[in-house]
């Protein structure tokens, strides 16, 4: 084959090739849209990302707001149970219940006007308890069992003792 | 594109790539260096985080039956949020016509300038709900008329109310001297207020308290501080307050003391004195209690007993065996003890006398001849026994000793053994002398004079449980010594016998000394006994100081001792002897 014809085959070879990468190769519009569809994608998914952490962090949010809301609740319905016990105290108070004796018509007795009964079951006014009363709680250590503490070699001794005790075992 | 616009579009270009590259750099710059971390970390915490301290709510005060002696209410401080104040003039007049503030000082405040270290500045503190009413009522009354108006126009825009609690005491001035007060800053002083400041205030914690919701922290555990139960009956309480009242006016007397003890247990069941005062009004304390004035005179000031101190001379001389209530005496008016010459308190000779006899004619020469024969160490024994010039230990602040002078101490005298026995040159206060008396009408056994029954702490309630204190004399004693004096008090008829029921006692007059001696037309009268006599229930101290009525315990004491027990034994509930007698039969 001469010098010529080598040309006319590279030339060939080289046409097909195009032709090859030609008819594999995308076109421009589709390279775009994808370059585009990709972005698009990230877009999305950072978007979503950020929409999930958002919505996340607005609900811890509003749960601190409202464990927030509860405390300061709490805390002012403290007060107001200690204003009212107070308040309470003043209407049971020994001057003021005085004066709402009196004027329900009720006088001071005598101790000769007094008259006593044997009432049977009858018990004594006891002074008040206003909790439980405390007792020292005896606070018993868990007992593990020895699985849990003892050790691979001692369980193993263990076993080995109780195949082996039997037969060395001396009987009274 | 046309070629001569490209450079425009590259720099547009560049600069859209370099803005957020530089934006990118400096997050990474400052993210990275340590020093701006820190510095930036604190900044932040500064805004979110406050440091916030928690104070807990005071620990109530209850009678023995749960009646609350001492709470908690609800008050307001009265501020300004200076950012938010548009009229500082309409804030100091409000607050001077509803608060009594003064003008020049509110208006001073309230025309702060705002900064950044200040803010919130307090007008007033303690302010009530009703004032507080009425300023929030002015408040918006201003809002809706004149709210739109210009800068200048009427309002009380940044005037607000934040609550706290501040103590409030239902009774007033019932068992003042016993419960003490707060002050302002949340201190205790004197009595239980000031005895258990610590266990009532409870524990204030600090902690970083975050703005940002999400960060949002659990509260610190914040008990409020422990609860008291006290011994005392607010019926009693008041009671017997009403009734020193009532004969400190009638017998002309410059003050006066009642206590009740429970001698099987220390209980006091009511300790009550004449100057009290509304605990509420804490600021009045100085104008009503001067210097040198005891807040509770029943455990705070001591005083020469007298005669009911012969109670504790005889106690010990039968215990002791130099005396039975047999041995006879023969008072020739008159005794020297260490050179010194005593006399019965009329200057008589009552000639022979047995021991009850002693006790019922209050015999000072008979009294002194019974300590010289015990002999001066087992005479001193015994009335260290009984607790005298030691602290009874009672939960009260500002409680006193006493002086018991001993042999060996620099200013005792061998004549101070004969004066000692009838109660002269001795000094207690009357929660000593009650609680001493006890051990006699407890079958010999002293109990630990208290007055806190029980606390209630983190949800549980302990009980204190009585102890005994001492037991200086054997119930034999005890026992012999109480029936020659309930015998004394029904032999001489005494004004002290209750009808129903029968009492052992003694009365008391002392003499005041003064630094020119002992004054004889000014005495402390005084009264102790216990009943019923087979069972007691109540020991009774009444301590009367210059009385004018009558000089003489006999006469001044003694009725009150009977009024007080008339009292005692309807609110106690305990029926007449042969009432309980029957009842106990049945």
């Amino acid at each position: 084959m001469n010098r010529a014809g080598v040309t006319l085959l590279q030339e060939d070879g080289m046409e097909r090739v195009e032709r090859l990468s030609q008819a594999y190769s995308q076109a421009p519009w589709r390279k775009q849209m994808q370059i585009l569809g990709l972005f698009l994608l990230m877009v999305v998914l950072i978007a979503l990302v950020a929409s999930i952490y958002l919505n996340v962090t607005g609900r811890a949010g509003a749960l601190g707001r409202d464990i927030q809301k509860k405390q300061a609740e709490m805390l002012d319905d403290e007060q107001r149970i200690s204003d009212m016990k107070s308040k309470l105290g003043i209407l049971y108070s020994a001057g003021e219940m005085e004066r709402r004796a009196r004027a329900l018509g009720f006088q001071s007795i005598d101790p000769e006007d007094t008259m006593y009964l044997a009432a049977p079951g009858y018990v004594e006014r006891q002074p008040v308890n206003l909790a439980p009363v405390y007792q020292p709680q005896i606070i018993s250590a868990p007992v593990l069992p020895p699985q849990y503490t003892e050790s691979l070699f001692v369980w193993l001794q263990k076993q080995f003792n109780q195949v082996l005790f039997p037969l060395f075992k001396v009987q009274p | 594109m046309k070629p001569e616009n490209s450079w425009r579009y590259l720099l547009v270009g560049s600069l859209l790539l370099v803005l957020p590259v530089l934006i990118l750099f400096q997050l990474i710059r400052l993210q990275t260096n340590p020093q701006q971390i820190k510095e930036f970390k604190a900044q932040g915490k500064s805004l979110t985080e406050i440091n916030t301290e928690l104070v807990p709510p005071r620990g109530s005060i209850y009678d023995r039956w749960g009646n609350l002696l001492a709470g908690n209410q609800i008050v307001y401080e009265v501020a300004v949020e200076l950012p938010q104040v548009k009229n500082p003039t309409a804030i100091a007049l409000a607050t001077n016509l509803v608060l009594g503030a003064d003008y020049s000082r509110m208006l001073g405040i309230a025309s702060t300038p705002p900064s950044v270290n200040v803010i919130h500045l307090t007008l007033a503190k303690n302010v009530t709900q009703d004032q507080v009413n009425k300023l929030q009522a002015m408040q918006n009354e201003f809002n809706q008329k004149y709210g739109n108006l210009k800068r200048g126009a009427p309002s009380l825009d940044g005037l607000v109310f934040v609550p706290y609690l501040s103590r409030i005491y239902p009774e007033k001035s019932l068992a003042s001297p016993i419960i003490g007060f707060v002050n302002a800053t949340g201190q205790g002083f004197y009595g239980v207020e000031e005895k258990y400041n610590d266990w009532l205030a409870g524990k204030t914690k600090t902690f970083l308290w975050s703005n940002d919701p999400v960060e949002a922290q659990r509260l610190p555990d914040m008990p409020e501080g422990a609860s008291l139960v006290l011994t005392i009956d607010q019926s009693i309480q008041a009671s017997m307050e009403e009734l020193i009242d009532q004969e400190v006016q009638h017998t002309g007397s410059k003050s006066g003391v009642i206590v009740v003890l429970d001698p099987k247990t220390g209980e006091v069941m009511a300790l009550a004195t004449t100057t009290r005062m509304d605990l509420n009004q804490f600021w009045r304390a100085g104008d009503i209690y001067p210097s040198g004035t005891p807040f509770d005179p029943a455990v705070s000031e001591t005083y020469e007993p007298g005669s009911v101190y012969k109670v504790l001379t005889m106690a010990a001389a039968l215990d002791s065996g130099a005396v039975t209530p047999d041995t006879k005496f023969l008072d020739r008016g008159f005794i020297e003890i260490g050179g010194t010459i005593i006399h019965n308190w009329d200057g008589g000779a009552w000639g022979p006398q047995d021991m009850q006899g002693c006790l019922q004619h209050s015999l000072n020469v008979c009294l002194a001849w019974i300590a010289k024969r015990m002999g001066t160490s087992t005479f001193y024994s015994y009335m260290q026994r009984f607790g005298i010039g030691h602290v009874s230990g009672i939960d009260l602040a500002g409680e006193a000793a006493g002086r018991l002078k001993l042999p060996g101490d620099s200013d005792w005298y061998e004549a101070d053994l004969g004066t000692n026995a009838f109660g002269q040159g001795v000094s207690a206060t009357p929660l000593q002398m009650a609680a001493a008396v006890s051990a006699v009408a407890n079958g010999g056994k002293m109990m630990s004079p208290h007055i806190v029954r029980s606390i209630i702490s983190k949800g549980y309630q302990k009980d204190i449980e009585p102890q005994v204190l001492s037991a200086p004399i054997s119930a034999e004693t005890a026992h012999t010594l109480t029936e020659m004096l309930a015998r004394s008090l029904e032999t001489e008829s005494s004004d002290a016998l209750v009808p129903g029921y029968r009492v052992a006692g003694k009365t008391g007059t002392a003499e005041i000394p003064t630094p020119f001696g002992y004054t004889s037309d000014q005495t402390n009268a005084s009264f102790v006994g216990w009943g019923p006599v087979d069972d007691p229930r109540f020991v009774v101290y009444i301590w009367l100081e210059k009385p004018q009525a009558s000089v003489w315990g006999s006469i001044v004491a003694a009725p009150v001792f009977r009024e007080a027990v008339e009292r005692l034994v309807t609110l106690l509930n305990i029926p007449p002897d042969n009432i309980r007698h029957s009842l106990l039969g049945q």
